[in-house]
């Protein structure tokens, strides 16, 4: 297709009207922000459960990583959404300004490392079911939202993002892990390693 | 992210309506809703081709946007990042539904292909023949057209929304842009010389 023809699809297309919903859709929205407050999050409620249940096994993957020069534990306050995990990442980044980009290569090369064995594993895994599926899609668009945020000309927290998007990887990769593992028959991958 | 997108999404937003919300201010997160209601209403329905489940995607849209924006950082504009919470909930009814089963079969159609320098029909078609039009393509393909041309997300971006390869978000495209023209300009006009004489 030409580029003129392109520009002339997307222009035709970018000059619809955009919609409206039929009805008031505020309202009943409303309602059910006020009790998000004293409840914990979609994420936690469904992704948490399966996550802490895939941990010993995922346990054994992560331990298995070669450690990094900053101890392996940050990357996993990173992965909190929490505030507290916010704040202890920013601590430990102003702590280690001088070595900022050492630690953004290690963090870039452990989510590459990581993409790498979902990739692989994923292949031979049984498809994930019911909560850990659902677990699995919510770290997915949660990575997703991270991906936007590096995305961006401007990161000024670019090893805290690097860092949240390696937290959610491992969790995604402890969910997965147990399932590789149920596929492989019980029997422990043990030629599996992420660097 | 292509740099010609014009995006309804872009709508930029002071840091301290943003810093209201994150802590817990419903009635500054309404100020949000207001501006993004549309966008976020019509990006659903274009992909999803429903407008019911384009409204329950905007309330899902919304309600993950304000349960997550504690974990909205600021590096990147609050549209692109809210943008990427509703094509995920668009995407997510997708999967559920038997329309992302999409047939594989002009998987290996190249859009170059395609190319062709007939007029565009689009250019000529009024918003609702448009619109009508759209709605006859399959969700997937419609949900690339719509991503790529008006939202600007390159080919690999789609890709890894939709869980696919690049070169289907590139037949996709292709074909939607087939489909479009056929169905906006289903019988071309026939040359006087192929006319049956009386």
């Amino acid at each position: 297709m030409s580029s003129a023809n392109r520009v002339t699809l997307g222009e035709a297309l970018r000059a619809l009207p955009l919609a409206a919903p039929p009805g008031d859709e505020w309202t009943p929205l409303r309602e059910r922000l006020q009790p998000l407050h004293t409840r914990p999050s979609a994420w936690r409620r469904y992704a948490l459960p399966a996550a802490l249940a895939a941990a010993l096994a995922g346990a054994f993957l992560i331990l298995r990583t070669p450690p990094a020069s900053a101890p392996a534990t940050v990357a996993h306050v990173g992965a909190s959404s929490s505030t507290n995990g916010t704040q202890a990442v920013q601590l430990h980044n102003a702590q280690n300004a001088a070595n900022q980009p050492d630690r953004l290569a290690q963090l870039q090369q452990r989510s590459q490392a990581l993409e790498r064995w979902l990739r692989e594993t994923g292949r031979d895994a049984a498809p994930l079911q019911g909560q850990d599926l659902a677990a699995a899609a919510e770290i997915e668009n949660l990575i997703g939202l991270v991906d936007v945020e590096l995305a961006a000309p401007r990161q000024t927290r670019a090893p805290a993002l690097w860092q949240r998007r390696v937290g959610l990887l491992e969790d995604l990769a402890a969910l997965r892990y147990s399932n590789y593992r149920l596929a492989a028959g019980g029997q422990l991958a043990a030629s599996w390693q992420i660097d | 992210m292509q740099m010609v997108s014009t995006s309804a999404f872009q709508i930029d937003l002071p840091a301290a309506l943003i810093e209201r919300v994150k802590n817990g201010d419903t009635a500054a997160f309404e100020q949000i809703y207001r501006r993004f209601e549309r966008p976020v209403y019509t990006l659903a329905l274009r992909m999803l081709g429903d407008a019911e489940a384009a409204r329950d995607a905007l309330h899902d849209a919304m309600l993950k946007a304000f349960q997550r924006i504690a974990q909205y950082r600021g590096d990147a504009p609050f549209w692109a990042w809210l943008r990427q919470i509703a094509m995920n909930e668009a995407l997510m009814r997708l999967r559920g539904g038997e329309g992302f089963t999409v047939s594989m079969e002009s998987a290996g159609v190249n859009s170059d292909a395609l190319a062709d320098d007939a007029p565009a029909p689009w250019a000529h078609a009024d918003a609702r023949m448009l619109e009508q039009a759209l709605a006859q393509l399959p969700a997937v393909t419609r949900s690339v057209l719509w991503l790529y041309h008006v939202e600007g997300f390159t080919h690999a971006e789609i890709a890894t929304a939709m869980r696919k390869s690049t070169s289907f978000s590139k037949s996709q495209l292709a074909r939607g842009t087939a489909r479009l023209r056929a169905l906006l300009d289903p019988e071309p006009e026939a040359l006087p010389c192929l006319l049956p004489t009386a």
